[in-house]
C-alpha cells in the first residue's frame, strides 16, 4: 500500500467515526423516545451461567436446560403463574373422569412441529407413552410429574385419551411444565445419550435452535409461521425477537459486567449480594419464585441421633431463619412460613410451628437426656450431639446457610459439621443416614403433588426411608405420613386436595422432620430497554412477548 | 535417529497406556459415578427401581476387567463413548473444545515467550541500572498474579471501564487478546526468570570475554553467544510448564467463558464422568510425550555436542 492511500484511509475512518458517533448519539435520543410499544426484531443476549446439559423435556428440570426447553417447545396446557390455574394451550379443551384415571384432549388444529411435521393426537400420545412409561431401548427415563400412567388412546387426529392404574389428579398440571414439553417423533427416536444436543429436540415453541456450539453457546431463531399461543395471552402470533443468543459465562463479576456495560440484555443467577449494584446502575431486577418445597433442611431420623422428634423439634426451634435471611440475602429470599412456599398451591401458615426459641430448644434437649458437657457440646451415653450435613451446590449460598446455622445450633450445644466434597461423595454420602444426619432439600412444582414428591420413599424421599432409595437405611418409616402424602397425590376434589397438603405439612412440621429457611427465587436481571420478559410458575424465561426497545 | 524415534515412541505408547490405566483404577476408586450422580439427582424424580435399570442398561456394575477391555477396546477404535451427563458423545465434546484449547496454549505460551524474551533482552541492552532492576523485579511480580484475578482485572478495565474489546461475541481473533494476555503472563515469569540467570551466568564465562576481545559488537555477543546457550535451561522449564499451561488454561477458560478442554474437564470432574475423563487424560498424555519429544529433538540444534554423544542425551 503507498502512502497517500493510506493517509486516505486514516481520513475516511475518521468520517466514519464521526458518523458512527452521531448515529449512536441518535440510538441514545431514540431510548428516551421509547413509548412502550413492543417492537418487532433484533437478537436477545442472554448469559447462563452454566453448559445446559442433556435436554430431553423430563431432564430439563436443571434451570440452564429449562432456559431453553421453555423457548422451543410448547405445552399441552398453560398454567398461569399468578392464579396457578390450567388453562388451554395445545389441548384447546379436555374432560376427566370422576376419579381422576381418564383424561381427555382435545388437540388445536393447524399446530407444526419445526421440522415440518404436524402436531397432532398421534404425537402427543407417543410423548406420554415415553415420558409416563420410559423407553428402555433407548435409554429415556420416565418422568417425575406423571405417576400411576397406564396407556394412551388416540381417539381421532385431534383428540387423545389417557388412562392411569390410579388417581392421578396432579395430571393435568403435570401437562404444564417444562418436562412435559412436546418434541417431534424424530426426538423421541434418539436415544438418551444424544439429546444433549440443542438441534436434536424439534419442538413447536415460538423459537428454533439454529445452532449451538457445545459448551458456550446455543442460538435460537424466530419461528415466523408460529400461531399457537396460549389463547390467553394478549399477543399472538410471532414472538416479537429475531432470535436468542444464549450465551454461557460461568464467572458471576463478568456476567454483571456485560449486562451493565451494554454487551448483553439479560442474565441468570445473581447473588443477593450483588443486587443492589445491579439494581443501583438502573438495571431491574427480576427475581420468579420456584413456588415448591422450601430451601430446607430435611432429617434422616435412621440415624439414631435424631430419631428423637425432641431432638428434632430442638433443632427446628434453635434456627433463625430470620437472621439467616436478614443476614444472607435480600428482600427477594422470604422467610419460610411452611413446608411450601406462600405462593406454591397448597399453601398453609405454619409459621407458628416455626418459631425460634432457643429456651424451648434446650429444655427439649434437656428432657432427651442430652446434657451439655465441658466442651460446650452434648452428650448422652457417652455420644456427642454432633451432626453432619453436605452443602448443596445448587442452592444459594448454602454453604454460608449451613455455617450461620451450625452458629445458631452451637448455641444450644448441638454441633454441626458442614461438609464439601466431590459430587460422587455427596450422593453416597447423603444416601447414607449415619454419614448424613441431615440433607439440603428443595423442589419446584406448583402443584400440592410438590410435597408427595419430596417425601414419598418412592420419589425423592427426603427423610430416607426403608424401601426407599437407599439400601443403608435399617428401620425408618413412618406410614402414617406416606398414607397422607398418598392423599395429596390421590385427591379428586381439588378444595380438599390443598386441605390434604396443608394436613401434610402440619404432621411434617410436628413432627419436625424438616426445618424451612427460606423461599427460593430464581434471580434474573435485564437491561431497561428489554421488556415484556415472562415467566413460568417455578421461575423459567419465556421469551415470547419480551422486545427490545430502540436504545 | 530412526531407532531412536522408534524408540521413542515405543515410549510413547506405554505413557499412554498406563495413563490410561491408572486413569480408569482411580475413577474406578472414586465414591460414586457418572449414573448415580446423575439419575440419583433428585431433581430427575426416579424411583429407585428405575435407577437401578438405568445402572443395568449402562452396564456400569459389571466386573471392573469386564468394563476395563470393554472401554480400551473402544479407545483404540477411536470411540470415546458418551457425556452420561452432558448427552453428547465425547468425540464431539473434544472436537469442539480442543481447537479453542490449543489456540490459547499455543498463542499464549508464544506471547509468553515473547514476553520473556523482550524482558531478557531488554534487560541486557538497557544502559541504566533502575531499569535492569526494574526489569529484573518482574518475573517475580508476574509469577504472584493470580490468574484468575488478572483475567478478571484485565475484562474489568479493558472490556467494562475502556470499553475496547468486549467479552461477549467479540469475534473469533479478537476474543482471544485478553485470554492470551492471561495465560502469556503468569507463565512468561518462570521463562524469563531462567532466561535471566542463564544470561548472567554464560555473559561471565570466559569464551563470552574471547568472542568481546575479538571485537564482536554487543548485538553479536548477546543473540549469537549468550541466548543461544541460554536456550537450553530455558526449553528444559518451557517442557515443563506445559502443565502450569494447562492449569492456567481451565481458570482462563471460565473467566473468559470460551468453551475449551479446561471448561469441559471441570464440568467431568465435577459429574465424575468417566469417558469424558479418560479421553482428556489420554490427550493430556499425548500432548506431554509430544512436547517433551520436541524438546529433546530441539536439544541437540541449539547444542551441536548433544549430537554426538548418542543414546546419553536422555
Amino acid at each position: 500500500m503507498s502512502k497517500p492511500s493510506f493517509y486516505l484511509h486514516l481520513r475516511r475512518a475518521g468520517v466514519l467515526a464521526a458518523a458512527i458517533s452521531s448515529v449512536s448519539l441518535l440510538a441514545v435520543a431514540a431510548a428516551f423516545a421509547d413509548d412502550g410499544k413492543p417492537v418487532t426484531g433484533g437478537t436477545l443476549i442472554y448469559l447462563e451461567q452454566q453448559p445446559h446439559t442433556n435436554i430431553y423435556p423430563p431432564s430439563a428440570g436443571f434451570y440452564p436446560n429449562g432456559g431453553i426447553v421453555n423457548q422451543i417447545t410448547d405445552k399441552l396446557t398453560y398454567q398461569d403463574p399468578k392464579t396457578l390455574k390450567i388453562l388451554p394451550w395445545l389441548a384447546e379443551s379436555w374432560t376427566v373422569n370422576a376419579d381422576d384415571t381418564q383424561y381427555t384432549f382435545k388437540i388445536r388444529k393447524g399446530v407444526t412441529f419445526s421440522d415440518g411435521t404436524p402436531l397432532d393426537a398421534n404425537v402427543v400420545a407417543k410423548n406420554f407413552d415415553t415420558y409416563g412409561l420410559g423407553n428402555k431401548a433407548l435409554k429415556l427415563p420416565v418422568s417425575e410429574v406423571i405417576n400411576n400412567y397406564d396407556h394412551s388412546e388416540v381417539i381421532d387426529s385431534q383428540t387423545v385419551k389417557f388412562y392411569f392404574k390410579k388417581p392421578s389428579p396432579g395430571f393435568l398440571q403435570g401437562t404444564s411444565v417444562i418436562g412435559s414439553g412436546i418434541v417431534a417423533l424424530s426426538t423421541l427416536a434418539h436415544k438418551y445419550d444424544d439429546l444433549g444436543r440443542a438441534p436434536n429436540i424439534i419442538g413447536s415453541g415460538p423459537f428454533v435452535v439454529s445452532n449451538e456450539v457445545l459448551g458456550k453457546e446455543v442460538d435460537l431463531k424466530v419461528r415466523p409461521d408460529y400461531n399457537w399461543a396460549p389463547p390467553s395471552f394478549t399477543h399472538q402470533g410471532r414472538a416479537y425477537l429475531d432470535g436468542i443468543n444464549i450465551i454461557v459465562t460461568p464467572e458471576d463479576s463478568v456476567r454483571i459486567g456485560s449486562l451493565t456495560s451494554g454487551q448483553a440484555d439479560f442474565i441468570r443467577q445473581i447473588q443477593a449480594f450483588d443486587e443492589k449494584q445491579v439494581a443501583d446502575q438502573g438495571f431491574q431486577i427480576y427475581a420468579a419464585p420456584t413456588r415448591g418445597v422450601n430451601d430446607a433442611v430435611a432429617f434422616r431420623p435412621d440415624n439414631p441421633l435424631v430419631a428423637d422428634v425432641k431432638v428434632r423439634q430442638a433443632l427446628l426451634h434453635a434456627t433463625n431463619s430470620q437472621e439467616i435471611v436478614d443476614t444472607l440475602f435480600s428482600a427477594n429470599y422470604p422467610k419460610a412460613t411452611a413446608v411450601i412456599a406462600a405462593v406454591a398451591a397448597g399453601y398453609k401458615d405454619l409459621s407458628s410451628k416455626l418459631t425460634f426459641d432457643p429456651e424451648l430448644s434446650k429444655k427439649l434437649l434437656d428432657e432427651a437426656g442430652w446434657t451439655l458437657g465441658s466442651d460446650g457440646i452434648r452428650h448422652k451415653d457417652g455420644k456427642p450431639l454432633e451432626l453432619a450435613i453436605h452443602v448443596s451446590i445448587p442452592q444459594p449460598q448454602n454453604q454460608a446457610v449451613l455455617q450461620l446455622v451450625a452458629q445458631q445450633w452451637a448455641k444450644i450445644g448441638v454441633k454441626l459439621d458442614v461438609l464439601s466434597g466431590s459430587a460422587g461423595n455427596v450422593v453416597t454420602d447423603n444416601l447414607d443416614p449415619e454419614k448424613t444426619p441431615l440433607a439440603v432439600a428443595e423442589v419446584g412444582r406448583a402443584d400440592p403433588d410438590v410435597i408427595k414428591s419430596e417425601f414419598y420413599p418412592l420419589n425423592r424421599d427426603a427423610l430416607l426411608q426403608k424401601g426407599g432409595s437407599s439400601s443403608k437405611v435399617e428401620s425408618f418409616t413412618d406410614p402414617k405420613l406416606n398414607g397422607l402424602l398418598e392423599r395429596v397425590a390421590a385427591e379428586t376434589d381439588p378444595a380438599k386436595r390443598i386441605a390434604e397438603a396443608g394436613t401434610a405439612q402440619e404432621y411434617i412440621l410436628d413432627q419436625a422432620y424438616e426445618i424451612p429457611f427460606f423461599e427460593e427465587p430464581q434471580v434474573f436481571a435485564g437491561a431497561p430497554y428489554t421488556h415484556g420478559i415472562k415467566f413460568e410458575a417455578v421461575g423459567r424465561p419465556s421469551f415470547y412477548e419480551t422486545w427490545i426497545a430502540a436504545h | 535417529m530412526l531407532f531412536y524415534l522408534l524408540r521413542r515412541i515405543g515410549q510413547a505408547v506405554l505413557v499412554l497406556w498406563a495413563a490410561f490405566t491408572i486413569a480408569f483404577l482411580l475413577l474406578q476408586a472414586l465414591p460414586g459415578d457418572a449414573i448415580l450422580i446423575k439419575f440419583q439427582n433428585p431433581d430427575m424424580g426416579l424411583s429407585p427401581a428405575q435407577i437401578a435399570e438405568i445402572r443395568a442398561s449402562y452396564g456400569v456394575d459389571s466386573p471392573l476387567p469386564i468394563q476395563y477391555l470393554h472401554t480400551i477396546g473402544n479407545f483404540l477404535t477411536g470411540d470415546f463413548g458418551y457425556s452420561i451427563e452432558a448427552g453428547v458423545p465425547v468425540r464431539d465434546q473434544i472436537a469442539q473444545s480442543l481447537p479453542t484449547t490449543l489456540r490459547l496454549a499455543v498463542l499464549g505460551f508464544l506471547a509468553a515467550t515473547f514476553i520473556a524474551f523482550g524482558i531478557g533482552i531488554a534487560a541486557h541492552l538497557t544502559q541504566f541500572r533502575w531499569l535492569r532492576n526494574l526489569l529484573h523485579a518482574l518475573p517475580p511480580l508476574f509469577i504472584s498474579v493470580p490468574t484468575f484475578w488478572l483475567g478478571i482485572i484485565l475484562i474489568q478495565v479493558v472490556s467494562f471501564r475502556l470499553r475496547l474489546i468486549p467479552v461477549i461475541n467479540p469475534g473469533e481473533w479478537r476474543g482471544l487478546i485478553l485470554p492470551i494476555l492471561t495465560v502469556a503472563i503468569p507463565i512468561s515469569a518462570p521463562l524469563a526468570q531462567i532466561l535471566l540467570r542463564a544470561m548472567d551466568e554464560i555473559e561471565t564465562q570466559p569464551f563470552v570475554a574471547v568472542v568481546r576481545a575479538k571485537g564482536a559488537t554487543r548485538a553479536r555477543v548477546l543473540f549469537r553467544h549468550v541466548i543461544r546457550n541460554a536456550m537450553i535451561p530455558t526449553l528444559t522449564i518451557a517442557g515443563i510448564l506445559l502443565g502450569e499451561l494447562l492449569a492456567g488454561a481451565v481458570i482462563t477458560e471460565t473467566v473468559f467463558g470460551l468453551s475449551g478442554i479446561g471448561e469441559l474437564t471441570q464440568q467431568a470432574v465435577n459429574g465424575e464422568d468417566t469417558s469424558v475423563l479418560e479421553a482428556v487424560v489420554v490427550l493430556s498424555a499425548v500432548a506431554f510425550v509430544l512436547i517433551n519429544l520436541l524438546v529433546d529433538l530441539a536439544y541437540p540444534l541449539l547444542d551441536p555436542r548433544l549430537k554426538q554423544r548418542k543414546g546419553a542425551v536422555t
